[in-house]
């Protein structure tokens, strides 16, 4: 079961390699931090992501206040799709920004 | 029953308005919504604060908090006042009594599950927190090779 996990993982990894033209650039990377990501709202078990809590949005709008992709936080497609309505929520209340500059 | 929905309401009053405005305009709410035959749930005044952008010519806002039970036509109507109302610079209304039946179904779905693990002496802990567990374990120690 672990050798499954692994063998997807590393899978998941080629496809993202596969994208830079220098494969030897992606060669020693392999394995060294590819961590699992887990979905924050899963493991906390949330089960109604609030658009009125700016505090618990906040990390999923760094810096130019962009929505962080999936791919980088690890949220699951549904709590992600969850987290774009809340976002987007308290943003028209400016309780969180559209864009900083 | 069927049309009566859950709302929850929040404006932004301009930073300049005072403590009798903002009573003054929540029983004005208060009272259209037991016009249109809605029930006021619950209402919180989150004070004045710092708005994430400017708004016309405002750094921060007083924010209040309106959940009420109602129809479509009920929102509306509190639409249409509260944007004539100059005080208000900003509100929002969203039905949520389908997201928070979401939630408490799903709540209630993993407290079964509670119970039912606990009825067979299984662990409590559910599986993402288990895989979760084995992750860091593979991460750290590399469990993989070792078998």
């Amino acid at each position: 079961m672990a050798d499954g996990r692994r063998t997807g993982g590393g899978g998941g990894g080629g496809r993202g390699r596969g994208d830079k033209k220098d494969s030897e650039k992606g060669g020693p990377r392999r394995g060294m931090f590819r961590r699992k990501k887990i979905c924050k709202f899963c493991t906390e078990k949330v089960d109604y992501i609030d658009y009125k809590d700016a505090k618990m949005l906040m990390p999923f709008v760094p810096e130019r206040a962009k929505i962080l992709p999936r791919r980088i936080s690890g949220v699951c497609a549904m709590h992600q799709r969850k987290l774009q309505t809340a976002i987007k929520r308290a943003r028209q209340l400016a309780l969180l920004p559209y864009a900083t500059d | 029953m069927s049309d009566a929905r859950q709302y929850e309401l929040v404006y932004i009053l301009s930073p300049d308005a005072t403590e009798q405005e903002i009573t003054d305009l929540h029983t004005q709410v208060e009272s259209i919504i037991a016009r249109y035959q809605g029930e006021l749930l619950k209402t919180e005044n989150w004070g004045r604060r710092r708005m994430a952008f400017r708004i016309g010519k405002h750094r921060e806002g007083t924010y209040v908090l309106e959940v009420f039970k109602g129809t479509g036509d009920l929102t509306k109507e509190l639409d249409r006042r509260l944007k004539v109302i100059d005080n208000v610079i900003r509100h929002l209304c969203v039905r949520v009594d389908e997201e928070l039946r979401v939630a408490e179904r799903d709540r209630a779905r993993r407290q079964a599950d509670v119970d039912r693990r606990v009825a067979k002496g299984l662990p409590v802990g559910g599986p993402p927190r288990r895989s979760r567990d084995d992750d860091g374990d593979t991460d750290s120690g590399d469990e993989t090779e070792v078998r």
